[in-house]
């Protein structure tokens, strides 16, 4: 049967998307190997001065290119690829859904202008009152505001089409990637409450302070869901891409997959206090409600973690596979893509693990800001998501361009390299951090270092550099691929998994969207309101701003 | 394994997924409790 | 679509007893050491104005430092720092063993983060607000306390010392 296709244009679209996210991966993962070799006593900030002028700026850009706009830029193209594929119609109005990538494209360059002229040297968070250049606010904005008007036309898409199929069921990959666009419309009110009450009059001189405390709180608001806006679309291609590519398996549960992505939704927001557990303006009893409801947000992960795997097994045991572990080998792990994603899912397993322990209320004490919270986020926004979205960039620029991925064996070799380095890099820096080396400090040249952390340092540099091997791999394929003159033979296939279950069988409330809204919407006005309310009308406008790097 | 076609997913075993969820679920605590006598360790902050 | 009850497989459903048995557990291990042992977060304690409470004769981080409020009890006031140089005041702490500390520390300019190495002390210093935890020192010896917030070029230099005698 031949697969639904995408026009040119739409191609083209989705590849735009392509084009920034990899480009700013390729910049902004530079400086990764730069700051673990510094830790490792390795500094070559000095000879990189004219450019970047400090430890910190390339730490700026570092964390903005990577965690903003690589995953904002590949999530949007995925999305919207999915949201078409899955329905099998094009875009409802596709201007406006270029009207939005073009937006976030001007303000990711309105970014980019302050931060490279070392004027918004404030890290990727930019708590006031260190305070950056308007432009960098100003960019951020357009950026979030044209993630909302792409997302915006996903659910006019969505609308015609249901227009068109009253009935149907959705397909899974549209129907999670509507929920993730949702669940981005909803979070991202915080740090938009926070940039434009805020951050964006006060670095243009209209309010002469900001409430430090209040700006948290905002930007907590969407930094949790956040983490679940990267991960979501790799979850929707584990789910229902992965088993296909591994060995044609099934994917196990199409009721409880959906289940999950609605708690997702739900619950991901009314959380965000976990990640200000030893702020001081917060009154515990909020925090503890706060991480218990994380507790509860593990929950749907857990969930997904047996869905995926158990669709794998499907897969394995189809392809022949016996025993226990055995069919593990019988997966396809000649595929990148593949090797890609089986790898960046059991490195998942140990960024799980590390979250919950941060999550666990008190026991942030321990870890708080020390180096164990990058070595945890490098597990997942730095290997779950991005080596799976390297993977399924591994069949989508083939899909899209009609070229032959340029040595898939060099591939597969990128995916384990990058495994390998990452184990190294992200447990040195785990350990380091139970030992209570701070995060965001030059440690290399750090005053209190004792010689205990130094064996640990050494391998946060060589764990930095094996990285920077496969980074280096990963672009010249790509690279290689889109120069390539070699064309595939037939239309590259979408895999996307059926499900083991009848489809007749997914209850009816699964395709209901208003009670998650509503529930999703009360839960946070119930868990955030109180405070909130207490913390804005208490407001102290008494912090003016710093510019001290 | 279902062979007919809209069928349930009852008659696939996943025995080897609740192998390594069992895996998984044992280093958990291992690790989290590891954490957590630390924080024990420590004691009280009021 | 169907308007019965959703399907489970039963592995499935004895996997999600089981996680939801599992994360009961963790949540009641935090409990204990939270509300059982004494193991807290910071909560509120005052607010200030940044911009005075450096320099304000009335407020104490105008003459930060240790003062003993009954024996073996101290209250120690620490201001964090970046202008004119990333420190705290005071640099250092000198207590005997077995003493109690309670710790007030505010910003006088940007976010800070105050972590005494070895102990639970560990929370953000947030211009406008107090941070306090108190913390009790058995062991002598020398507990550095270290920024843990990025607050400019120097916040990998940023850091004082306990130093608890015999
Ligand atoms: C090429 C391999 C990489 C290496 C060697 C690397 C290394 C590092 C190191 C050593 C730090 C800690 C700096 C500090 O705390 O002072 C860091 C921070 C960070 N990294 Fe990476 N990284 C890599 C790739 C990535 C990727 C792919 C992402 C995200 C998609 C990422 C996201 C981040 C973020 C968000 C931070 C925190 C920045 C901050 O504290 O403001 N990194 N990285
Ligand atoms: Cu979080
Ligand atoms: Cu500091």
């Amino acid at each position: 049967m031949k697969q639904y296709q995408l026009s040119t244009g739409e191609k083209k679209f989705i590849g735009s998307h392509l084009l920034v996210a990899i480009l700013a991966l390729s910049v902004g993962s530079l400086f990764g190997p730069l700051q673990a070799f510094e830790h490792a006593g390795w500094d070559i900030y000095p000879y990189i001065k004219p450019l970047i002028k400090s430890y910190y700026q390339g730490l700026t850009v570092h964390g903005v290119l990577n965690a903003l706009v690589w995953t904002t830029f590949f999530i949007m193209g995925f999305l919207t690829f999915n949201v078409m594929f899955g329905l099998k119609r094009p875009l409802k109005n596709p201007t406006l859904n270029k009207v939005g990538f073009w937006l976030m494209v001007v303000g990711v360059v309105a970014a980019a202008i302050p931060i490279l002229a070392n004027q918004a040297t404030v890290l990727f968070t930019f708590y006031p009152p260190l305070k950056a250049n308007w432009a960098f606010y100003l960019g951020l904005t357009l950026v979030v505001v044209g993630s909302w008007v792409e997302g915006w036309g996903l659910f006019m898409t969505y609308f015609a089409w249901r227009k068109e199929n009253p009935k149907e069921l959705t397909p899974f990959i549209a129907f999670a990637s509507l929920v993730t666009a949702l669940l981005w419309q909803i979070c991202t009110i915080g740090v938009a409450t926070e940039i434009l009450t805020m951050l964006l009059p006060w670095s243009l001189g209209l309010i002469a302070g900001v409430d430090p405390q209040l700006a948290r709180t905002y930007f907590w608001f969407t930094g949790h869901p956040l983490v679940y806006f990267w991960i979501l679309p790799a979850y929707i291609s584990w789910y229902a891409m992965l088993p296909k590519q591994a060995g044609n398996g099934k994917m196990f549960s199409d009721s409880l997959a959906r289940l999950s992505f609605w708690i997702f939704l739900v619950l991901s927001t009314p959380l965000g206090f976990h990640h200000q557990y030893v702020d001081p303006g917060i009154p515990p009893v909020w925090k503890f409600i706060h991480s218990m409801l994380t507790f509860s947000v593990f929950f749907p992960s857990m969930m997904t973690a047996f869905t995926v795997i158990a669709s794998l097994e499907h897969a394995g045991r189809k392809n022949g596979g016996k025993g226990t572990f055995a069919w593990i080998g019988k997966l396809n792990w000649s595929d990148p893509s593949v090797a890609a994603q089986l790898l960046a899912g059991i490195l998942f397993f140990f960024g799980g693990i590390g979250g919950l322990a941060n999550a666990s209320y008190n026991v942030n004490l321990v870890l708080h800001n020390t180096a164990f919270i990058p070595g945890h986020f490098h597990l997942t926004v730095a290997t779950a998501v991005t080596l799976s979205f390297m993977g399924i960039s591994y069949w989508l620029l083939p899909y899209l361009t009609g070229k032959k991925l340029w040595m898939p064996k060099l591939a597969v070799a990128q995916a384990w390299i990058w495994f390998v380095g990452m184990i190294i890099f992200s447990n040195a820096m785990h350990v380091l951090g139970l030992l209570g080396a701070p995060r965001r400090v030059p440690l290399g040249l750090a005053p209190y270092v004792p010689p205990e952390w130094n064996s640990r340092l050494f391998q946060v540099g060589v764990g930095g550099a094996i990285l920077f091997v496969s980074g280096a791999c990963y672009l010249t394929v790509m690279l290689m691929t889109a120069l390539s003159k070699e064309t595939v033979k037939e239309e590259v296939e979408v895999p996307v998994a059926e499900s083991m279950q009848d489809l007749a069988l997914t209850p009816v409330w699964l395709d209901r969207w208003a009670p998650w809204i509503y529930g999703a919407l009360a839960l946070i006005v119930l868990v955030y309101g109180p405070v909130l309310f207490d913390l804005i009308k208490n407001i102290a406008l008494t912090s003016p701003g710093f510019r001290v790097w | 394994m279902a062979k007919k076609e809209h069928e349930n997913n009852d008659e696939f075993r996943p025995n080897g997924t609740i192998a390594i969820l069992v895996i998984f679920v044992i280093t958990t605590i291992l690790i989290w409790g590891t954490i957590y006598m630390i924080l024990i360790s420590r004691g009280s902050t009021i | 679509m169907s308007a019965q009850p959703m399907h489970i497989h039963p592995y499935e459903r004895n996997w999600m007893v089981f996680s939801a048995v599992m994360l009961v557990l963790f949540a009641t291990a935090v409990s204990v050491a939270a509300f059982g042992m004494g193991i807290q977060v910071p909560a509120p304690e005052q607010r200030v104005d940044p911009r005075i409470v450096a320099t304000d004769p009335n407020s104490p981080w105008s003459n930060p430092g240790l003062r003993e409020v009954s024996p073996g009890k101290y209250d120690a006031y620490i201001l964090a720092h970046a202008i004119p140089v990333w420190e705290y005041l005071p640099k250092e702490i000198t207590v005997p063993a077995g003493s109690s500390v309670s710790f007030y520390v505010t910003s006088s300019d940007v976010q800070h983060g105050f972590k005494i190495q070895d102990t639970n002390a560990n929370f953000m210093v947030i211009p406008g607000q107090v941070s306090k935890l108190t913390i009790k020192f058995n062991k002598p010896g020398t507990y550095n306390y270290i920024c843990t917030e990025y607050c400019g070029s120097g916040h990998g230099i940023m850091y004082g010392a306990i130093i608890v005698t015999p």
